[in-house]
């Protein structure tokens, strides 16, 4: 007799997934926006508001 | 004597004990289990334990703990607190190359929860350090202790992915090195939030901060704990067949960490290892005074700022792109890629600044392939040992290999910030010193490359031969009852 095979469901993966790519997306989205910098303008730094 | 028992509980004696939670036994995947929630388990742990790479975030505020906006006299100094950083980095090495054997016996699961233990107790003794102002707590917990817990956690699960994957090893173990690499996006921006979340007049939050972040890593690295399984034995992938046509580098028979450990591909993989992250460390630890430099009056401080932050955005791509490259193109041909790309685009880079063709797009387009080249040795490597000595001790041989990172990272930084000083005390001004310094990282590689070349398949003298060698998890316990 060949042994029960239960398959682990795609909701479980999709969550265990979801629960290390939130932080990672997070992060991402951080630094992409700090890297953002590199294409302003010189010029729009350190001025006087 | 290794398989011998020196003493038999009563249980043991009738055949009742119980694994605990944390043993192999207890991980072994149930039959249907998804190889595809493995990953997810080894990124838990090895975002938390990245954090490391953002340490710089706590520097200033650790030499404020006694002036709050300002450095007091009796406050610590930048030069005693970089110590943190250096110690940690130096234990990661360290526990990675003791404990791996430990951890081939005792199975993925209890490794990581100890990496947990010991990585959420730095950051608490580190708290004590704070509240306290005694720095030797700071170094004891997140240097030595934190450090133990970088070790354990970066190698933990690397044989259990591989073992997931045959058909792919590299790119499983890209997820998780590239998880490492990620782990520092979410630790500088939490870093900073909680500071100010926690600042207030007569605290800098540097305390609370560390409190919070130790139970949140633990608490996520639990996760990782807790969903780790290892294969059951003969487990491969559905509809996937080991191919029958002998690869050159890819051993089908297994070495031991002690064995691998004195034949020269292992040194020769530690050359390679060692230069390539050397040349890597040299164009990350001076990206943003090169940048500014090289482009004077184009990039500002910030702007610099923002190139630091999209290199490490290329270094973590280059751990998963390349790695999972290597499936396909063959791990030394990777790293012959790696070793004539680099060589050539670091003599290129100074050619591209402010003197020269004045491309700002060109320099930054070349620093990221360089630095996804940097992250791709890094992630490609485990892979590689996996080829050349089986998966029988691959996490404990990576754990020895992680020595040459403890060396590059001595070497690299001492090695730029010497020469381009050399440079300038005769004359040479800032930008044109670069360009020396970038020469010899172009030879380093050049040495990474002839290592490579010298790698050949690891010869039967050094396969295990019978069952009866094996003392590891792969096999069913040899016991003589």
């Amino acid at each position: 007799m060949g042994e029960s095979k239960k398959k682990s469901s795609m909701v479980l993966i999709f969550l265990a997934w979801l629960v290390v790519g939130v932080p990672f997306a997070w992060g991402v989205y951080h630094t992409l926006l700090n890297s953002m910098e590199l294409f302003r303008p010189a010029q729009t730094h350190g001025g006087p508001k | 004597m290794r398989d011998s028992i020196p003493y038999l509980t009563p249980q043991e004696h009738l055949g009742k004990v119980e694994p605990s939670l944390l043993d192999r036994e207890r991980s072994i995947a149930p039959p249907g289990y998804s190889r595809w929630l493995v990953p997810p388990a080894a990124l838990a742990i090895h975002l938390c334990i990245g954090q490391v790479y953002s340490f710089s975030v706590f520097k200033i505020p650790l030499t404020q703990l006694l002036g709050v906006n300002k450095s007091l006299p009796s406050d610590w100094k930048q030069t005693q607190v970089a110590w943190i950083f250096s110690l940690a980095i130096v234990m990661l090495g360290l526990s990675a190359a003791v404990f791996g054997r430990w951890l081939e016996k005792a199975g993925p699961r209890k490794a990581m929860f100890a990496a947990a233990v010991c990585f959420a107790l730095g950051f608490y003794v580190s708290y004590l350090g704070v509240v306290t102002h005694q720095l030797w707590l700071i170094y004891v917990g997140f240097g030595v202790i934190g450090g133990t817990g970088l070790g354990l956690g970066y190698i933990s699960p690397v044989s259990t992915l591989i073992k997931w994957f045959p058909d792919r090893p590299g790119l499983a173990t890209g997820m998780a090195i590239m998880g490492f690499g990620g782990g520092a996006l979410i630790g500088s921006p939490l870093g900073i939030q909680l500071m100010t979340h926690f600042r207030s007049t007569q605290d800098t939050g540097v305390g609370k901060t560390f409190l919070v972040m130790g139970t949140l890593y633990f608490l996520l690295m639990m996760f990782g704990v807790f969903t780790i399984r290892v294969p059951r034995k003969d487990w491969k992938p559905d509809n996937w067949t080991p191919s029958v046509k002998p690869q050159a580098f890819v051993t089908t028979h297994k070495v031991d960490v002690d064995t691998a450990f004195r034949t020269k591909q292992f040194w020769l993989l530690w050359i390679v290892l060692c230069t390539n992250v050397t040349a890597g460390i040299g164009i990350l630890e001076q990206a943003s005074p090169m940048i500014q430099e090289l482009f004077k009056g184009t990039i500002v401080p910030v702007a610099a700022g923002g190139f630091v932050g999209l290199l490490s955005l290329f270094n973590m791509a280059g751990r998963f792109l390349w790695s999972t490259a290597s499936d396909y193109i063959g791990r030394k041909q990777t790293y012959y890629v790696f070793f004539v790309l680099g060589a050539v685009l670091y003599l290129v880079l100074p050619r591209t600044g402010g003197d020269h063709l004045n491309s700002v797009i060109l320099f930054v387009c070349i620093a990221a392939i360089l630095i996804s080249v940097y992250g791709g040795g890094f992630a490609t490597i485990p892979a590689y040992l996996r080829d050349l000595f089986g998966t029988y001790h691959v996490s404990a041989i990576h754990g020895r290999l992680l020595t040459a990172w403890s060396v590059a990272g001595v070497l690299g930084p001492v090695l730029v910030n010497y020469m381009r000083d050399y440079q300038l005390q005769h004359g040479v001004d800032s930008a044109g010193a670069y360009q020396t310094v970038l020469v010899v990282m172009s030879g380093l590689l050049m040495v990474g490359f002839t290592a490579n070349l010298l790698v050949r398949p690891v010869e039967q003298k050094y396969w295990l031969r019978s069952a009866s060698e094996y003392t590891g998890p792969d096999l069913e316990p040899q016991r003589s009852h």
